[in-house]
């Protein structure tokens, strides 16, 4: 994504108003966002659908189900649901590495020596021992989100279509293994689970920072002070590339 | 005492109390009348569970499992029912002798089970018509309650297979986790849940013939395993081979004590193939999630506990 298209300014419409309108920073495109609503849709649906077979003795596990409208219920929702979100992983992929231009190996995305050391500085923070790090378009915190559910994605895709399918893959592979796949598939589920509700929602709506939610997931914006405040980096680059242009159109 | 005496005659003048009198003596003497078995005065509890009994629907009465006659209507039994070819209750090495008066069939599938084989030999403890049907109260296969019912099988079969001292007879020797193994399965947690088109224990294993796994002629023989799991209620047109075999349904002994089985020595070579391969793996891989799971949510759930206490402290962070 080029710079210019990172700064989005929305004018005043009020006439006689010679103040400049809210600046909104351009946090992800239309197409993001609609991947990530389709993620939170069949995501949802998945977890519901799959944890009451996770915990069977569970004594809610009987109650979700019924309120699915029975285990055949349940089943077809978690299959379509689960197809759904192979879809997202194929089209994520595809969209990202061949149709979008920008260059795979420039991309913010991948981890660097920074993102360990703003890890090491953030538990410093944390005691009190150090500054705040100042972040740049993705903080470590949102990298290791992406490529945990990246990860997570691969491997619940990969064993759930080898358990929808169990006799295409024995095809391929021993009954043992199809066994295996459940073992991976409910283990690495349950931990997707526990990592979004407890350290993704903190970060995006228990946080006091953000409490209720941070709006980004809908309008795909985040304003300037936010910006100052979670993007630091990005922001400074952000107005030196401004001021460039300036100068150049000047 | 008079004056209530009194009462309740002058209330017995009026009619329509009168009539309901009679009505209520009359209907106890018809539903008396209805309990035309006449074992019922003594064998009050055996009656009762042989009302359930879908011979006695059929009109099936007690001699004609236990012999000797007995005189309908009676009220009172004579000895004399014990008389002429009265069996009283069956050894049970006899049972499927009475059981094959009618059920011929069914008793001749039985007596190449594995179950016959045992009590054959001496074993009278193992199972016979009655472990699976029921004693008195046996009930149609299609009922829902009839424990030999499809969905009531895995508890029917758990009552001897889950049982430690009948299994661990020095001549059984048969593992009892058969059913908690079993309650791992797809199987059993869509049963569990009332979904009801899933395999239980006979669909496997067959019902009357059942055998061991180590005998060829077995449903559960693995070379017969693609038949018995491609049978054209469950699998069908699926194309099955030696693989299916390469997993054991059961035995999944590595994940369920979480033991290793490290002396593979003097296992059959499928069993080693099946131990040093993917049930090892199994192991490995769940310990593997275990400590990523318990890493991962750690620290981060510690970090948003210390980020909460770094908020306490400062009003703003930056």
């Amino acid at each position: 994504m080029s710079r210019q298209k990172l700064l989005e300014v929305s004018e005043s419409n009020e006439t006689g108003d010679s103040t400049m309108g809210e600046v909104f920073f351009k946090r992800f495109t239309f197409n993001q966002l609609a991947q990530h609503w389709v993620m939170i849709g069949t995501f949802m649906l998945l977890v519901v659908s799959g944890m009451p077979l996770k915990f069977p003795d569970a004594w809610w596990s009987p109650v979700i189900i019924n309120f699915l409208g029975g285990f055949g219920m349940r089943t077809q929702i978690h299959h379509a649901a689960g197809i759904g979100m192979v879809l997202l992983g194929i089209y994520h992929v595809v969209y990202h590495v061949f149709v979008d231009k920008e260059s795979l190996l420039e991309r913010n995305v991948w981890p660097t020596l920074k993102d360990a050391k703003d890890f090491w500085q953030t538990i410093l923070f944390y005691f009190g021992k150090a500054e705040h790090p100042r972040f740049g378009r993705y903080s470590w915190k949102e990298k290791f989100d992406y490529w945990g559910a990246f990860w997570g994605m691969v491997m619940l895709c990969v064993t759930g279509l080898v358990m929808l399918f169990p006799f295409a893959a024995m095809e391929y592979i021993p009954y043992a293994y199809v066994h295996l796949a459940t073992i991976v598939h409910t283990d690495e589920a349950l931990l997707a689970t526990l990592f979004i509700f407890i350290v993704h929602w903190w970060n995006v709506h228990y946080s006091p920072e953000v409490f209720p939610m941070s709006k980004a997931w809908i309008t795909g914006n985040l304003s300037e002070e936010q910006m100052k405040h979670e993007h630091p980096l990005e922001y400074e680059e952000v107005m030196r590339q401004m001021q460039e242009r300036d100068e150049r159109l000047n | 005492m008079l004056s209530a005496g009194k009462s309740l005659c002058s209330l017995l003048k009026n009619k329509y109390v009168l009539v309901l009198v009679i009505a209520f003596f009359s209907l106890i003497t018809t539903v008396s009348a209805q309990e035309d078995v006449s074992c019922y005065h003594c064998h009050t509890k055996v009656v009762s569970e042989f009302r359930n009994n879908i011979h006695y629907q059929k009109g099936f009465t007690c001699e004609d499992c236990h012999g000797g006659s007995t005189q309908p209507n009676a009220t009172v039994i004579s000895y004399t029912v014990m008389s002429g070819d009265f069996i009283g209750r069956p050894t049970r090495a006899n049972i499927t002798n009475v059981c094959s008066k009618c059920h011929s069939q069914e008793a001749k599938d039985y007596k190449k089970s594995i179950h016959w084989e045992q009590i054959a030999k001496g074993h009278p403890e193992a199972a016979t018509c009655t472990d699976c049907h029921g004693i008195h109260e046996i009930r149609a296969i299609s009922d829902p309650n009839s424990s030999s019912n499809h969905q009531n099988s895995p508890a029917t079969c758990a009552k001897c297979h889950s049982n430690k001292e009948m299994m661990s007879a020095w001549y059984y020797g048969i593992k009892t986790d058969r059913f908690d193994t079993y309650k791992e399965s797809f199987h059993w947690r869509a049963l569990d849940k009332g979904y009801t088109l899933v395999a239980t224990c006979a669909d496997c294993h067959g019902n009357h013939n059942t055998k061991s796994h180590k005998d060829p002629e077995s449903t559960t023989y693995p070379d017969n395993l693609p038949g018995t799991c491609g049978k054209a209620n469950c699998h069908p047109d699926i194309k099955f081979d030696a693989k299916i075999a390469a997993g054991l349904v059961h035995d999944k002994e590595s994940l369920h004590t979480g033991e290793l089985v490290f002396n593979k020595s003097g296992m059959n070579p499928r069993m080693r193939d099946y131990f040093l391969g993917p049930f090892d793996l199994a192991y490995w891989i769940a310990i593997f999630f275990k400590i990523l799971t318990t890493g991962v949510i750690g620290i981060f759930a510690g970090m948003v506990f210390l980020d909460f206490l770094s908020r306490l402290k400062i009003h703003r962070r930056w």
